[in-house]
């Protein structure tokens, strides 16, 4: 089963601004489960890139808010899920995109973000 | 000592007046910058009075001025149009009063006097003259001119300062209320972003003209570019990021067709320059900017937002004013920087200069020619808000650096720096002020 997961990144992941409370090995644990993650963001996409490339995380996507049902249309998974901080620049446009909706707070409770062989993931 | 608001006869806002009676007479030597930050930290170190303090100070050591030379005090009161106090939200006081105070508790945190400023400012102990411009530090350089040629001051402080607070611009204050008060009541009551005006210009703009906001796109990479080259800036100092033409074509819609980078992004920041008269400033450490001329526009529009037929209308009849009172003709202009805090109206500024030839509906083409200041014609080498954040004062900065000779790796190559305008914000309503790096 593949989930491709979308990250917000300020407000969201401990890298932006304000921090959040996700964190970058949370993503690099996820991506070596096998799923698909990128950042879909207000901040442009050659600003996405050069970040990725200075944390050495190789994103699968790179995307702006209104980017996210072509993300969809690009990856086939059986999963969308994007995560952030703000009702109206991103759980909007993720419902709207078909993508399911997790503030920081409830994602990092997900298994995903669990290393393998963690109690919780067996 | 009370300050007032400046007076409306400070300003040159009428057609006809002739040059300016002080010509070359003030000049500009100094300048003092903050750090940026994108809010605030609710320390007393990054408040905004304590960013004012350190901005006036560094005015006065870049121009070699004591402080007890200064005799003016040029402060823009409000320091958000975006940002207020939340209502109920505790006062900092442990930030308050690791200060002097006012009868304001939030003097100093979100919004400045001269009262306060000259009690937590010791070491100025001859100011005699003090007055308030509205908003803009390009008010205030209309005032602080004005007031130095007038002989109200011989060394006169200008200053302004943004304070940014958490949480989302242009949310609260009265955009929180039920209800109201007066003409903002129908212009506010549908909840349409900042930038809706400005946009509905631009997009009439495109209509008439057969444009298309692709054609930004050039500008928008150069503004980001020569921001990037301003250390005093946000985005150099904090997000060293350009911003590409695929970057600025899938940015989402504010009010299209103003999408996100269309907008300036608020930040904490002051500024100051040291003005004084042409002959003291000759007594002084760095080389002096001679003012030509200031003009304001106070036009009111018909209806609620001006039509683009007004805001034609308007920056001509401004460029006249600029000109007139100068002594100047758009052809002594080395290089621009007029306002783009709202980037879509920056061409809105350049048309009714008539920079470089240009005439209305052709400033998007002249976006697809050489723009950079190592070019012929350079457009807002400062980099305005897009490049650096909303200050509203990098292109004086930038006027002064670049005819100072000292504005770094964005110090223009393609023209000599002899004569700039610089001024805003909007089309309809601001001032302006033409340099020299002569008097005459």
């Amino acid at each position: 089963m593949t989930i491709l997961i979308s990250f917000d990144i300020d407000g969201t992941l401990e890298v932006g601004d304000p921090p959040g409370v996700l964190t970058l090995d949370m993503m690099r644990i996820a991506q070596d489960k096998g799923f698909w993650i990128g950042s879909c963001s207000d901040r442009t996409l050659s600003g996405q890139r050069d970040l990725w490339e200075l944390h050495e995380i190789r994103v699968d996507f790179v995307a702006t808010k209104p980017m996210l049902p072509e993300i969809m249309s690009r990856f086939k998974a059986d999963g969308y899920y994007h995560i952030g901080d703000r009702e109206d620049l991103d759980k909007r446009y993720a419902l709207a995109a078909g993508f399911e909706f997790l503030w920081p707070h409830e994602a990092v409770l997900m298994p995903w973000f669990l290393p393998e062989g963690s109690p919780e993931t067996g | 000592m009370t300050t007032q608001h400046a007076p409306d006869s400070m300003y040159r806002s009428t057609e006809g007046l002739g040059i300016w009676e002080h010509r070359g007479k003030v000049a500009a030597v100094g300048i003092g910058h903050s750090p940026t930050a994108r809010r605030w930290d609710e320390t007393p170190e990054t408040s905004m009075g304590a960013w004012s303090i350190l901005a006036l100070r560094r005015a006065m050591e870049d121009a070699g001025v004591s402080p007890d030379q200064v005799d003016g005090l040029v402060v823009v009161p409000e320091t958000t149009t975006g940002a207020n106090w939340p209502e109920g939200k505790a006062l900092p006081m442990d930030v308050v009063n690791a200060f002097n105070t006012t009868s304001d508790p939030l003097d100093g945190v979100a919004q400045l006097s001269t009262e306060w400023l000259l009690k937590n400012m010791p070491e100025l102990t001859n100011v005699k003259f003090t007055m308030y411009a509205p908003v803009c530090m390009s008010a205030a350089l209309a005032v602080a001119a004005q007031a130095v040629g007038d002989g109200l001051t011989h060394t006169c402080l200008v200053l302004k300062s943004w304070h940014n607070l958490e949480g989302r611009y242009y949310q609260g204050g009265a955009n929180a209320e039920d209800a109201i008060p007066g003409t903002p009541a129908i212009r506010n009551l549908w909840g349409a972003p900042a930038s809706y005006g400005t946009a509905l210009q631009f997009a009439e703009y495109c209509r008439k003209y057969g444009k298309t906001h692709d054609m930004m796109a050039p500008f928008m990479e150069n503004s980001r570019r020569n921001g990037l080259m301003f250390p005093e800036g946000y985005w150099a100092q904090h997000r060293p990021e350009r911003l590409t033409e695929e970057d600025y074509l899938v940015a989402r819609w504010i009010a299209k067709p103003a999408s996100l980078y269309d907008n300036d992004i608020p930040i904490m920041v002051s500024g100051a320059y040291l003005f004084t008269t042409a002959e003291r400033a000759q007594s002084m450490k760095r080389k002096p900017v001679y003012i030509l001329n200031h003009a304001t526009s106070t036009t009111q529009p018909r209806s609620l937002t001006p039509t683009l037929d007004e805001v034609e209308e308007d920056t001509a009849r401004t460029a006249r004013k600029i000109y007139e009172g100068a002594g100047i003709t758009a052809k002594d202009l080395s290089f621009e920087n007029m306002y783009d805090g709202f980037s879509l109206f920056h061409q809105f500024h350049l048309e009714g200069l008539g920079y470089r030839g240009i005439k209305f509906g052709e400033a998007l083409d002249f976006y697809q020619t050489d723009i950079s200041i190592e070019g012929p014609n350079p457009v807002s080498p400062s980099g305005g808000n897009i490049g650096s954040g909303r200050s509203r004062f990098w292109m004086h900065t930038d006027c002064i650096q670049q005819l100072q000779g000292r504005a770094g790796d964005r110090q223009v190559t393609g023209v000599k720096p002899e004569i700039a305008v610089s001024g805003g914000p909007m089309p309809t309503g601001g001032s302006f002020t033409v340099w020299s790096a002569t008097p005459d």
